[in-house]
């Protein structure tokens, strides 16, 4: 089943096109791999797949379903931007809690503090004092918890150590098993270690 | 309704935490009070008269600090993206949101109201009134700054632009709750008070109802 497809999609912001007639999908079980220069527009399109940019021409199907009409799905779709983005007067875990929450998911007891420590995090500490490779594996964390069917990585390896990357390797593996995952990186070695495929796009 | 009450906690809990909304808002009704206060002079009388007037002024310009702290949690941190890709229409968001400014307002609104009550001299006797004035207020007020804090999230100028689009459409809410206080503070007839209450319900119900049901719209990108 193909869980994202674009279809012919142009956006432009202002007078620049950044996108021109752009098709793509990926199927259940497969990683995708954005690559291309800054500034060629691969953050846009996973924008565009994530339904957050709307583009001026082109369609957008996710899960089988045009994308504006998917409501009850988009608790299937994480979409998770570089650099990541979290309450940084909140903690870790508390982000967590509140990304659960707030996704309709439910909280079992202990589950966040184990995706924690899954990833080396240790509880208890503010977001403001994580550094930006924390902050990666804090993203690591809520893919282990949110589970999604769809899954959308910008620059996900970046500021992340060797055993970060090994982690990021894994979960990407584990959410490809029944699910779809297209990533936006500048890092060859990393798309040809995780992706199916890889997409150049070029200016 | 648990997302909205996850939503308003969890924005409540992170805006003591940072404290910079609440405590600017503060200072600003501080110095709003001062001014007006030395303006109007020492006359009981004078001041007595002028307090309803000072409530509300005092308020609505805090409250329009506050407005733009209803979305510049997420703004500040990036997490735009991930309210709007929660399942599920986004008229929760709304409420969510709506809720956090409502309580902000109101513990506002509540500290100004002892400080006009000394400084003023506007009369305590008829608190529970005052009380109901200023929950109808803060109500119609917060709707209306929600929907538009919304709309201008996205602009650079949403700090200029958003007092001019909230206090153009809330004036009403604004006149008719300086009517309600100064009926309360002169001691007028409890149905010449009920009628501006009345008024202010009708308000809040329209603005809720109409600003909940745009905003899936407005906020989209």
């Amino acid at each position: 089943m193909t869980l994202i497809e674009l279809e012919n999609v142009w956006k432009r912001y202002g007078r620049e096109w950044v996108l021109r007639d752009i098709s793509l999908s990926v199927d259940a079980g497969e990683v995708v791999a954005l690559l291309g220069p800054n500034g060629v527009g691969k953050t846009t399109l996973l924008r565009v797949a994530a339904t957050l940019t709307r583009p001026q021409k082109g369609t957008v199907r996710l899960f089988g379903k045009p994308a504006r009409r998917i409501d009850a799905e988009r608790g299937e779709l994480l979409y998770l931007a570089n650099p990541p983005a979290f309450y940084r007067h909140l903690s870790g875990e508390e982000n967590l809690q509140s990304s659960l929450q707030l996704m309709g998911k439910p909280v079992l007891d202990g589950e966040i503090e184990a995706a924690m420590r899954a990833v080396g995090l240790a509880p208890g500490k503010p977001v403001s004092a994580y550094s930006s490779g924390m902050k990666k594996r804090l993203t690591m964390a809520r893919i282990r918890l949110l589970k999604p069917k769809v899954l959308l990585l910008d620059e996900p390896e970046t500021a992340l150590d060797a055993e970060g990357r090994e982690m990021l390797l894994a979960l990407i593996d584990e959410v490809k098993r029944g699910g779809a995952v297209l990533l936006a990186t500048h890092d060859r070695e990393f798309a040809r270690a995780v992706a199916d495929r890889e997409v150049v796009m070029r200016p | 309704m648990k997302r909205i009450l996850v939503l308003a906690l969890r924005d409540l809990r992170i805006e003591f935490r940072g404290r910079s909304g609440l405590l600017s808002a503060l200072f600003f009704l501080g110095v709003v009070l001062l001014i007006l206060g030395f303006a109007l002079g020492p006359e009981e009388n004078d001041l007595r008269r002028a307090a309803p007037g000072v409530l509300w002024v005092a308020l609505a310009f805090a409250g329009s600090l506050l407005a733009g702290r209803v979305w510049a949690v997420e703004v500040e941190n990036g997490t735009l993206d991930d309210l709007l890709l929660t399942p599920g229409s986004r008229e929760w968001i709304y409420w969510g949101k709506f809720l956090f400014l409502w309580v902000l307002l109101l513990l506002v609104a509540l500290v100004l109201l002892f400080m006009v009550a000394g400084m003023f001299y506007l009369p305590l006797d008829r608190a529970p009134g005052l009380f109901l004035t200023l929950i109808l207020g803060a109500t119609g007020y917060a709707a209306v700054a929600t929907f538009y804090a919304g709309i201008v999230v996205r602009l650079s100028t949403a700090q200029l632009v958003l007092p001019i689009l909230v206090f153009t459409v809330v004036v009403p809410v604004i006149l008719a709750a300086v009517r309600a206080t100064v009926g309360l503070a002169e001691g007028a007839a409890m149905a010449e008070v009920a009628s501006w209450w009345k008024f202010l319900a009708a308000f809040d119900l329209i603005y809720l109802t109409a600003c909940s049901l745009l905003f899936p719209f407005v906020i989209e990108g």
